[in-house]
Order: C-alpha cells, then structure tokens, then sequence
C-alpha cells in the first residue's frame, strides 16, 4: 500500500509531470518489447521519423472524443441541452488518436480501420494515457499509419514461485465484498445482516460455520456508503449544493458494522467512490475518527484504493473499481474483465487517469504502474460477478455490488479457485 | 532609373474616401530573389506551353494597380516626345492556378466639364492651352514628356444632379490628360477659377467625375468589376519573357480595348484555386513593455499557403525561429542564429510561394507593419522590404486614417504590398460581426467552438531564452495562431463573400476592408451613369447640407411599445428591404430631385411630394439612376437566392449564398450614401423622404391592421400592434393558436401591401410566441416560423452579448429567459435568480462569472481622471511590470469590498491578486450595479413585485472571505491564531488539535464536512486542468496560457488555492487523532 499512500498532498503541480514520469518509467519496458515482437525494426522518436520509413515508435496514447464532457461545456454549450451526463459510452465513430511523447505528437490514420482489421480477443483498446508503441510507415502529408501495435505485456510476478505452495494443506479463503451501500437507496440491510453474521460464524449449520471460520481475512472492496438516489435529483440541482457532503448516520452505520466484523476476523476497509474519502485516486484510508469503535480493534486495516496486499502468500491487488468503470466509458468495451486483462497487459491500472478519472497530481512517479503482476487482482462495485484465469497465473475478479446482487465473493488461497455466495434478505413483501 | 518621389503632401482631409491612388514608381534593375531549396509544396504549379497567337489568356484578376513606364511599341500609341504613360496592372490567377499579370497600356485618364453654349473652337483651345501653361501642371509633368493635357473633346452627357428637363444643355468637354496624377491639380485651376487670356474670358466651372481614382476610372470603362474573370484574346497580347517586370509566372502587355472583361456568370462565377498565405510573428519583448519594433526582435515567423477550393488543409507549414527548435511534425521548421537573415529568408519564401492574398488576425497593425520596422532597425529594409509581386519594387508603408459612418474612424498602417491582397480577419471580424470581445481566443471559441492557448507576451522571453524544445513549444502556439485565421476565412467564407461582394459593387477587393461603404455605391452610381450617359459632378460639401449639428433630418420611427408579457403569439410583419423599395416606389434619386423653382416645368401628375417636402418627378417620366441599380441588385438577389435553392456543390453554393448576401448589404447602403453628411455625394433630400415615407407607412400600417381586424369585421377579437419599429409591427391578434396567429400575419401582410406602390412589399415572416417586450428596442421571445415547434430564442438589446457585462449577468439573463420563454416557468426563474443572489452573497459565485473586462486604448498616464481599470493597470505596474496589462490589452478586474466611501475606481483590482489574497468581493455592489437593472427590467413584466427578487429571505445569509494579512489595510495587525475548525473557538496556543473540546464528540461530522469541501475541489481540479491540457494539444508538457478570456482560467486558479487550503484544514485532523 505503501506507494498509493500520500503522506502530504499539494496541489500545485500540472498533470503534464505525471504523464511525463508514466513514459519515462514505462519506455524501458517497452523498448525490450518491441526489441522481442519486431525484430529489426528501429525505434524512434516521433520527431525523427522520416516519410517512407518503417519504423517503432513509443508513446503515450491520446483520443480525441467529441462526446468526452468537459467543464469547458458549463460556458460554451447551450445550457438547455446539456448532454446526458452519466452516459456509458462516450465513443463516436470518428474519434481520432494521436500518439505522443516527450517531444510531439502525431495522427495515427485510420486507427478504427486497423482495430476492426487487427482486434483481438486480449489486445488492449486504445485508451487516452495508454503508453504503447506503434509500427509503421509515417505517410507523406502528416499521418502515421500504423500495421501493428504493442503493449507492455504483462509484468513478472516474482512471487510466483514462492508462494503458491498448492501443497499446503487446508483450504483457507479470502472474502471479497463491495458496494454495501449503507444509507443509500438500495441498501438492502437484511442480507447485509446475513453476511455479517455468516461470516463472523453465528449463521448457519456446521458445515457452513466451518466454510466461515477458513476465512482468514475480509476485504471491503468500496461503496460501504450508499448513494441516495432520490435525493441526489434535487440536491444536485439546489444552488450551491455540494454533492460530497452527505450525512452522517450512514458512515456510524458502517463504523458499527465494520466493529462487528473486525471483532471476529481481519478486515481492509478501501474507499470507493461515494464513501467518506478523497475522490482523487489514488483514494487515502477513510480516517480513524470516522470509525471510533471498529478503529479500536487492531484488525482493522484501514486502506487506500487501489490496495495491494499479500494474504497467505498470495499477492493481491485491487481497486474499488472507478478505474475499470471509467475506461469502461472511453473505450468500447464492455466486458469488465477483459478490461481489467487490458489493465494488467498494459502495466497500468488507470490509463484514463487523470484525463477523465481525478488523480493526484504525482510529480516524479506514477503508482499506477505495475512493476509487477499480482496473483489476484479484483475490483469492487462491478455490476455483476465475474471471474477468469489468466495463464501465468493471475486469477480476476469483479466484484459486484452487493447492495445490487447480495452477492459476496470467496477466494481460495491454496487453489485460486473462486466462487461467489449469495446472500438474499427478501421477505417476499413486494412480490 | 532612381524610383520616382511620391507627392509629399497628405490627402486632402476631404478626399478621404478617395484619396487619389499613388503610381507606382518604375521597377528598379532586376534583382533576382534568390530561390532557396524550396519544399515541393512552395512553388505554384508549373505553367504549360502555349501559344500567344492561338491560345487565350484567361484569368481571374484581384488586385489592379497603375504605375508609368516608357511607352512601348504596338500597345501605346503616343507621340514620340512622350516618356511616360500610365500602365495598369492586373494580378491574378488563372484557372490552372499560375499567377498572371496583365499590363494593360492606352488607357487615359480624363475628367469633364460643361461646355458653355458661347464656347467655340478657340475657346477650347484657349482652355488646353491655359491648362498646359500653369506652374501647377508643368511641374507636375515634368519628366513626362509632352503635354499636360493631351486633348480636349467634345462630349454628349447630362449632369445627374437635379431633374434635367428637356433643353437642357448636354454638352460636356472632356479633357484628357497624359497622367493620372495631373488630374488633381487640373480641377483644382478649373474649380479654383483661371483667366482664358487668349480669349480674354474668365473660367471657374464644376467639374465631373474628377474625383474618380484612375484605377477605378479604368475599371469602369471597360466594365471590370472587382474579382472578375478577364481575358486576352489570342494574338492580341504581346508575352513577356525577357525582361519580366513581375514574379508572375505569365506577364503579357495589351493594349485596353481588346481587353475582354467577362461578366461574373455561368462558367466565369467561379473562383481560381487562389494561394492564401496566413502569418503569424512572436516578439521577444522586454519586461513589462509591449514589444516595439525598434528593439525587440521578432522570433518567430509562422507562413501557411492554402489553396482556395482545397480542403485538405494547408499545402504549407513553415516556421521560421530565431535560435535552434525542435522539430514538429508535419511542419517544417527553419531556425537561424540571426535575426536578419531570418527575416530574408521569410522575404524569399514569400515572394516564392506567391500568395495572392495575405492573411492573419490584427496583420495590419501589428504582424506586417513590425517586420516592417524592424528590417529598418536591423538596417536591413531595402533588401528587406520586397513583398510585392513586381521585381525589385520596395514595399512602401505609410499611416493611413479610416473613417466612415459605419465602421468609426481609427487609424491604421497603410502597406502596399503590389499584387497581393491583404486580408485581415480581424478587421472583418469587427465589421460584420458584434462580438463581446475580438481577441483571437474569443472568436475562434465563438465561430470554431475551440479555445486556443494564449501564452502572455511576458512567457514568451522566457520560452525564447530556454532551450530547443521551449523554443519549439513557441512555435507550436505560433502555428496554431497562423492556422486560426485560415480556418476562420474558411469558415466565414469571406474568400467567397468578399470576392462576390466586389463583383456586385465593383469595386477591387482591397477596397472592401480599407474603405467605407460609400465607395461601392460610388462605383455602381458611376457604372449606371456611364451606361446611361449621365456625369457625377464633384460637388464639394461644406459641412451638413441641411439643419444643424450634423443631425440633417428626421430618422426611422419607433411605435411606443406597450410593454408586457405576451403569453399569446405575436406577429411580425416586416417591410421587406424597406428603403431600397421606397426608393423604387417612389422614384427617388438623384436625377429625378426636382428643385423649387422647378416645379412648374413638369406638370402634377408627373411629380410626387414625399412625406418630407422634396418633389421627385415620377416614373413614367423618367427613371432615377438609383431605383434602377437598386432593382437590378434586388432581382440578382432573388436569382441568386433562387439558384442557390437549386445547388447542391457546397463551393458553388458557398459562391451563390455570398452573392446574395452581398447584393442585400449594397442594396442597404444605397439609402446611407445619399444621407452621409461626409460622403461624396449627399443628398438629404433623398434620404429624408425615404425615411419619411418609411415612418408614414408604418403608421398607415398600424392604423390599417387595428381597423381591419376586429369583432365588427368577424374576426375572434380586436388586434393590437403593440410595438413596431423601422419596419416591422408587431401584431397581437389574440388568438391562441400559432397556427391561426400565422394564417391571420399573412393575411394582413396582403391587405397591407395592397396599400403601397410595388414593390413596396409586407411581409409575415415570424411569430413570437411567448413574447416578452420590456422597452423600446428591448424584447425576448420564442421564435416561431412553422407552427409546428419554435425555431429558436430571439432576443434583442438584452445583457446578453455587451462585454462590459460580467458573465454572471449573462448567464442569469439567459437563464432566465429560457425558463420563462421555453420553460414558461416563472416561478422556476424566480427560484433560480433568488438561489444564484444567495450564492453571490454566500460567496459561492466562481470568481470568472464576476470578471469585468476593459480596454487599456492608450498609456495608463495618459488618461484623464480616474477610471478604474486604468487605475488597476498602474497598481498592478508597481507590483510587477512584466505581466501587467501593456496598451492594446484588455484589463479584466473584479469590484473589491473597499473602505466605506471608497470611490468606484479604487474597488477595481485584478482577480489573481484578489484570489490570492482573499480579498472579499464586493458583491452588493453586483448586486445593485450589475443584475438588478436586467433583472428588474426582464421580471417587470411577468410579476407583480420584481423588486421582491433583491430582499428577502435569501439576501439574509452573507459570507465574506478573510483576506490573508499580506493584503495591507487592517488585516497587517491581525495575529493568526489556531481556531476550532467547527465553532471557530481560539485554541489554547500550542494546542495542535483540530476541534475544541466542545466539538470533539462530533469530529465524524465535521471531519466528513471538510471531507466534502476537498473532495468536491479535488474533482473540478482534474476536471479543469484536464480541459487545459487537451486545449493545448499535449500531454507531456506542462500548461502556459494565461487567456484571461478563457472562463475557467480563474476558476482554475481559484481551486489549486481553495483546494491546498482545504487539505491543509483537512491534514490538521491527521496531526491529531491518527
């Protein structure tokens, strides 16, 4: 966690250095890699590619989107026809992109015809902030056409080796939970209960007690703080309403809840996007006043989003999930988990960060970049469960909502294996 | 030869709009420019083999001047002791795209006079001969050769001034003189008065049409109009390949009258593929000065070529720095260690690329006069200064003033620059549009929907001194600034408006954006009275014709509106082109003025009295001059518009829409040039009959439309006109229905219209529905055309575009209307003015919306009193002179809480110094002096009690912020001491903690609180800085621009401040309870 936490925050810095630091530290790696993929071909930087020529080129990706909202939009656009905030997608067909990197920049031509043309299953999609190379021929007139690209790959997993001891005996698990949405208007108390009690054991028969006490650590992924849909219309659109303030009564409600739980079993609290934190990623822990009760037992481990872990030897990385959502939004994909594959064939979590997703303003570093690859990498609030293995062994998954699906996830430390468990606390009223 | 001595004496103040064009002198020895290693871009296309016996050469011209040359062999025919004659020069491009320059030679310049009845043979030759003997003349034509008046020829013309009837003496002299500039002095004897000794008679007569400049005078006769399509018929042109006197790359001499000048139809209105050079300069300035000519070097030089017609971008990208630069792609750079050789090397790639017109925003005042300059300073102008198309010909530069009605008077640099057009988009600009701020970033966010980077002039010494790659960032912004104006041109299709603008008028393109309206009509008038045998005379006037105080007659009308909220639809019903139609209605003109004494020489059924007093004769006795160029610019009109209905290719339709907007604006301005008090030839009586019969019709319309529709008639309900103006009345018919409101307009616009003469024509063209009439030229309402759905929100003279209004005042206005026009929720707007007055007074208005920005027009000692962006613009010079605001810039300020009785223009201060420091916002003085006037005057009308939207409840809740103790005044003698962050208790000193003990119990609360405040700023910060960096085009470097136009450049500001507060409070949590 070390990396994510921000001991003095200033805001007085350009994003530009963040991008510059993203480059600087992922242009070794992909020198090797285009070095590997394309044999013989030389890599230059855009100010010395030459017309005619062949070449690799290593940069960081830009899209232009017309439909991406932009505050400039507050002043210029006709205010009566405000586009639909919110939207899930906000690609048009003719989004142009353009690589650049520390000296210029430049139009990739036809980039959609070549990703119709090339796509396939597991390739990263271009995403604005992407660091990546190109091949091809710098055509005369200004474009670049590309005929192939490459991505950082994967990274090593030192830990490989040493700690997935499938032999150990005994099952033990890693419970994975988001989206509690305390006080919101989903919250669905009665199955939050349930989980509750299963998990710190006072549910359930033998058998099920049993599976509870091999849960050796509790991870809450995000969202323990619900948004309250019908307030959010008219609050948002009061005069100097500001959407961040919220009340107060949820957050004790989960301060409760989280003392219950750190009472029985280790528990990670992460911040997600509606709860009591920072919105700039990346998000730092929720403070110890906010949880005066649940802050006095030792096991509560108060973490930053993204948060990053080892449990039984298992490395474990994860976000709350703002970082899949928002690239969910500029790219055409949908599927939560190859996004997150992309995330991890690329070497960066939150390429779209700080474009469209708020981050600190980093000078000399970048946290997002995965200098190595984790044996979990989850994340939180996703709509629904999913989960794949990648080979060389990185187990995804996205964990959903619970106040939406009820669902929580268990991970099996020895195995990997990985299956959800379903918490239903309808009393059949409205049915 | 050694280049001729211009005339050093300044136009006469009176000839303004017509200053007698310069000659140009003689060609200097060839000097050839020497061709760099061009890029295969920069040279136009090779010119194919042909023929001069068989092959024509057509082409469309742009630019005409004159300059005197030897006369040579075949195409002037001159007695022999001749040594100069006039040669016009016509620049243009064919349709291959190579530039051709036709000198046309034989053309003579001339003016007239009226022949007296006893003048006979001698006399004539008394009057040359008394012409030619004169110091005024001789020592004009000097050098000449022959005579100064070459002939003197009877002539059959009649004077257009006045009703000429029958009888009428049509002899007219025409004399010939060898020059142009001969003609000037010759009027002057003629006008002045000269004694005839050989005949012992006296002469002091008016003269005609000697104040017609002689490359217009050419025109005219032989029927070029500006921007047309000429041609020199094979075998009747002589090539020049020896001893070229251009860079063209065709040149031919022919003799005038077999010059064929084509009409601007069919095939011959289209435009050749023009080369359109766009430019760009950076100065490197000092601290705190704007940069001067004369000791700051230029730096930069940004040249784009485009190809009129081609979209696909520029065919050229050149920059040219001082001092190494990184590359860029897709441009190509050139960097020099010294200034001059820079400044060469941009000479030789101008005259290679061969533009034919010049373009840039604010080039004329700023961009060509500083090279220009600064080659002198450099030492370097005569090498320099050769921009033009003819070989070795200096450009000359000289101060201009312009002044006209329309468009004020202002001075300018005038720089000729032979054969090449000079576009500057910001003149344009200004003229034809009223935009709350001119600066390049406003109008490209206006037309282009793009806001541009803007690097302060005292960033860019800084980017200059630094290394290859801030060098290169410089050049970026110098391109994009290159670029902007060719998009603009393309966008607004001045390229095509301008060029059709100057073949209506007729008149050269360079005309149109360095002369004033009165020109165009001039040159029509001219042509009209040509073909039909009619003379201008050169009337000289002595200040306004009629009444005093420069206010000759009475204006248009306005109908006393009855204020309100119209929830019915309103008709409007408008006199299409109403002046020009009056003037054909009636007759009115020049030649059919019948002055008092002449009334009992046409009989009353052929005579009219307008409104005014003013008799015309009528139609059936003889047609005025401007009648009929008004009818024929209105049917061309209606041609074009129809023609423009039928076409489908965007270029030709781009051609077709210019024409018709250009025959619209010059069938307006024929009404103001017989009203301009300055102009050449005002006729009050012409204009204040039109604006009296305009006035008189639209009473007659009010009283028609009330006494038509009503209940006694069988209609619904008796109708109101409730406003009308010039030449629209606004109906209200009292009907719900827009559909009914919209048959009920049309109705009415046929009854009416049958009370006038053709073609006085009313119109329905629209209904406001709502409607929301507040005052005299003061209205907002929903526009509909079709009753189907509204088209848009038309408002006029609302706070809604002035920029000496804050943004605030904008918003709130708009807002408002759109919710009670569209929404038609007044309530709801009342909500929303009650909640942004509380914000305002809660302090929550983000600081850009308060901006007030103003002019600095001249050097802040040099004005008089106290105003107070001057006042602000010295303040800010004592804090630090290398960003405050230099003359030509505009000042933005915010109104600071002051001391009680602190005068206006001592509360001005600039707003990074006010958010930087805290300083409170004066916003009662908003309040009173920015939103309560619009407020009141848009609510006036839909409630009872507006003045309940400026107290209340929701004026109760005031916040001021606490200015930071370097502010001076009294907040230098506060101690800062640690306070309870939720009840503002004083902390013991020492005590690090957070919240007092009393508040301790709820820090959950008011930890999540502050939680919000920095989460809320933390997402706008992206979000802001985010929008910066895709503005500027890059991500790796950081952001530069200081566009104080730019609305989120204070905000952006304002939360890196509010936002390093807010973690500051928010770290005092983690010092303790951690």
């Amino acid at each position: 966690d070390t990396r994510f936490r921000a001991s003095k925050r200033t805001y007085d810095r350009q994003y530009a250095q963040l991008y510059f630091s993203r480059l600087m530290l992922l242009k070794d790696v992909m020198h090797k890699r285009v070095e590997q993929l394309w044999r013989g071909v030389p890599v230059c930087s855009i100010l010395e590619v030459q017309e005619g020529k062949e070449v690799a080129v290593i940069g960081t990706l830009y899209k232009n989107m017309k439909l991406k909202p932009s505050i400039l939009d507050e002043y210029t656009k006709d205010r009566g026809l405000k586009a639909a905030l919110g939207a899930a997608n906000f690609c048009a067909d003719d989004d142009s992109v353009v690589m650049e990197d520390d000296g210029a920049r430049m139009v990739l031509s036809d980039w959609g015809l070549f990703l119709s043309r090339h796509t396939l299953p597991g390739t990263p999609q271009p995403r604005t902030g992407l660091v990546m190379a190109v091949r091809g021929v710098h055509e005369p007139g200004g474009d670049f056409f590309v005929s192939a690209v490459a991505f950082a790959g994967l990274a090593p997993n030192p830990y490989a080796a040493a700690a997935l001891a499938a032999s150990r005996p005994g099952d033990t698990y890693l419970a994975l939970v988001s989206g509690l949405g305390l006080g919101g208007g989903r919250a669905d108390l009665l199955a939050t209960q349930l989980a509750a009690d299963w998990l710190t054991g006072n549910l359930g028969s033998a058998a099920e007690q049993q599976l509870a006490a091999q849960v050796v650590r509790l991870v809450v992924a995000g969202g323990g703080i619900g948004q309250l849909e019908g307030l959010a219309g008219a609050a948002a659109t009061a005069p100097g309403a500001n959407p961040y303030n919220r009340s107060a009564q949820p957050v004790r409600d989960l301060d409760l809840l989280l003392a219950e739980l750190a009472a029985a079993l280790p528990v990670d609290v992460m911040p997600g996007p509606e709860d009591p934190a920072n919105v700039a990623l990346p998000q730092q822990p929720m403070h110890r006043c906010l949880f005066p009760g649940a802050a006095s037992h030792g096991s509560l481990v108060r973490a930053t989003n993204p948060h990053e872990f080892e449990c039984g030897g298992v490395r474990v990385l994860g976000s709350s999930g703002q970082v899949v959502d928002d690239m969910a939004k500029y790219c055409g994909l949908r599927d939560r988990l190859d996004l997150m594959q992309r995330t991890l064939a690329c070497r960066h979590l939150a390429p779209t960060a700080p474009d469209t997703l708020t981050c600190y303003p980093f000078t000399d570093d970048d946290p997002f970049i995965l200098p190595a690859t984790p044996h979990v990498y989850f994340a939180g609030n996703q709509p629904e469960f999913a989960t794949r293995l990648v080979p060389v062994v990185v187990r995804l998954v996205a964990v959903p909502c619970f106040a939406r699906t009820g669902t929580l996830v268990l991970l099996n430390l020895r195995t990997l294996a990985c299956h959800p468990v379903r918490f239903d606390g309808s009393l059949g009223l409205g049915v | 030869g050694p280049p001729a001595k211009r005339q050093a004496t300044g136009p006469d103040p009176d000839d303004m709009d017509f200053i007698e064009d310069d000659p140009s002198g003689p060609p200097e020895p060839l000097e050839d420019v020497e061709l760099g290693e061009a890029g295969r871009n920069w040279v136009r296309p090779p010119v194919a083999d042909f023929d001069p016996a068989s092959t024509a050469i057509v082409f469309q011209q742009l630019e005409v001047d004159y300059y005197l040359a030897e006369p040579r062999a075949g195409v002037d025919t001159v007695p022999v002791e001749v040594k100069q004659v006039p040669v016009l020069r016509l620049f243009g491009v064919n349709a291959a795209g190579n530039s051709v320059c036709a000198l046309v030679h034989g053309f003579e310049p001339y003016f007239l006079i009226e022949r007296r009845p006893h003048w006979g043979a001698d006399h004539i030759q008394a009057l040359g001969l008394a012409l030619n003997v004169g110091q005024e003349l001789l020592g004009k034509a000097k050098g000449v050769g022959g005579p100064a008046v070459t002939r003197i020829e009877p002539a059959e013309r009649r004077s257009i001034w006045n009703f000429q009837p029958p009888g009428t003496s049509t002899a007219f002299l025409k004399i010939v003189v060898s020059v142009p500039n001969l003609v000037a002095p010759a009027r002057g004897l003629l006008e002045g008065g000269m004694s005839l000794s050989a005949v012992n008679d006296f002469v002091k007569c008016t003269t005609y049409e000697s104040n017609v400049l002689f490359t217009l005078r050419f025109m005219v006769d032989c029927k070029v109009v500006g921007g047309n399509w000429v041609e020199l018929p094979a075998g009747a042109y002589q090539l020049e390949t020896a001893r070229p006197m251009t860079h063209c790359q065709i040149e031919a001499h022919i003799r005038y009258d077999k010059l064929i000048s084509h009409a601007p139809d069919g095939e011959y209105s289209s435009v050749a593929p023009l080369r359109i050079m766009s430019i760009d300069i950076e100065c490197c300035g000092r601290k705190g000065c704007f940069p001067e000519a004369k000791i700051d070097p230029v730096i930069q030089i940004a040249s784009m070529v485009s190809v009129s017609g081609k979209m696909d971008g520029p065919v050229v990208k050149n920059i040219m720095t001082l001092g190494s630069c990184a590359s860029i792609v897709g441009a190509e750079v050139m960097s020099f260690n010294d200034e001059a050789e820079m400044l060469l090397r941009w000479r030789d790639l101008l005259v290679e690329s061969d533009p034919d017109i010049i373009i840039g925003y604010n080039i004329l005042n700023f961009d060509l006069p500083y090279l220009y300059e600064r080659a002198d300073a450099l030492k370097i102008g005569k090498k320099f200064q050769v921009w033009g198309r003819v070989r070795g010909s200096h450009t000359r530069m000289r101060d201009g003033q312009f002044s006209s009605k329309a468009y004020g008077t202002h001075e300018y640099k005038d720089i000729t620059i032979e054969g090449r057009v000079q576009f500057d988009l910001l003149t344009a600009i200004q003229r034809d549009h009223k935009l709350s701020s001119y600066s390049l970033n406003s109008v490209s966010a206006h037309f282009l929907g793009e806001q541009k980077e803007d690097v302060h002039h005292s960033a860019i010494a800084d980017l200059q001194a630094g290394n290859e790659e801030t060098r290169r960032r410089l050049a970026v912004y110098c391109l994009k600034d290159a670029y902007l104006p060719q998009r603009l041109l393309d966008k607004l299709m001045y390229t095509y408006n301008y060029i059709e603008m100057a073949r209506v008028t007729g008149v050269p393109l360079s005309y149109l954006l360095t002369r004033g309206q009165s020109i165009k009509v001039f040159s029509q008038l001219l042509r009209k009275a040509a073909a039909k045998g009619f003379v201008i005379p050169n009337i000289k006037v002595q200040g306004p014709v009629a009444g005093a105080d420069g206010v000759g007659y009475e204006g248009a009308t306005v109908l006393d509106p009855k204020i309100g909220f119209y929830d019915r639809p309103v008709a409007t019903l408008d006199f299409a082109s109403l002046y020009p139609s009056i003037m054909m209605a009636h007759n009115l003109c020049y030649t059919t003025l019948l002055t008092k004494d002449q009334l009992n020489i046409v009989p009353p059924e052929d005579r009219e009295q307008s409104p005014s007093g003013d008799w015309f004769v009528r139609n059936s006795r003889q047609r005025g001059l401007l009648p009929e160029i008004l009818e024929e610019l209105l049917a061309a009109r209606k041609r074009a518009k129809n023609d423009l209905k039928a076409e489908k290719d965007p270029f030709k339709r781009a051609v077709l829409d210019g024409r018709q907007l250009a025959l619209k604006v010059s069938a307006n301005s024929v009404y103001g040039f017989t009203g301009a008090t300055v102009g050449k030839m005002p006729c009050l009586a012409i204009s204040a009959s039109t604006t009296s019969y305009g006035r008189e019709m639209i009473m007659t319309t009010r009283q028609l439309v009330q006494e038509h529709y009503t209940r006694a008639n069988g209609y619904e309900t008796d109708c109101e006109v409730i406003y009308g103006d010039t030449d629209s009345v606004m109906v209200n018919f009292k009907v719900a229905d827009v559909a009914r409101a919209m048959e009920l307009g049309r109705e009415a616009a046929a009854v009416v219209s049958k009370a006038f003469p053709p073609p006085v024509k009313l119109e329905f063209e629209k209904v406001y529905y709502p409607y929301l009439l507040m005052n005299k030229k003061r209205y907002a309402g929903l526009l509909w055309t079709r009753p189907e759905t509204h088209d848009k929100m038309d408002s006029k003279g609302i706070e809604t575009v002035r920029r000496d209004n804050c943004l605030l005042v904008r918003n709130v206005v708009t807002t408002c209307l759109e919710r009670i026009l569209i929404g038609k929720d007044v309530q709801g707007a009342v909500g929303y003015v009650k909640g942004v007055i509380a914000d305002l007074l809660m302090n929550k208005i983000d600081l850009s919306l308060l901006v007030i920005s103003k002019g600095l027009t001249q050097d802040a000692d040099e004005y008089e009193g106290k105003i107070a962006h001057v006042e602000l613009a010295k303040k800010m010079r004592k804090r630090d002179p290398a960003t405050a605001p230099a003359v030509g810039d505009r000042v933005p300020y915010v109104i600071i809480k002051a001391a009680k009785g602190a005068k206006a223009w001592e509360k001005a201060e600039d707003p990074i110094y006010a958010l930087e420091h805290s300083l409170p916002i004066d916003v009662q003085h908003y309040l009173e002096h920015h939103l309560s006037q619009p407020l009141l005057r848009i609510f006036e009308p839909v409630m009872k009690n507006p003045k309940e939207l400026l107290c209340g409840d929701h004026t109760r809740c005031i916040a001021v912020s606490t200015p930071s103790t370097a502010a001076g005044g009294i907040m230098r003698f506060a101690k800062v001491t640690m306070s309870c962050l939720a009840c503002k208790a004083p902390l013991p000193s020492g005590c690090k903690d957070s919240l007092c003990g009393h508040c301790k119990p709820q820090e959950a609360e008011i930890y999540s609180r502050t939680l919000g405040t920095v989460s809320e700023l933390e997402a706008q910060y992206g979000a802001l800085w985010t929008a910066c960096q895709r503005c500027q085009g890059s991500l790796h470097m950081d952001v530069l621009c200081t566009s104080r136009d730019c609305p989120i450049f204070y905000r952006r500001k304002k939360v890196q401040k509010d936002l390093n507060e807010a973690m500051g409070q928010l770290d005092r949590f983690d010092a303790t309870s951690w």
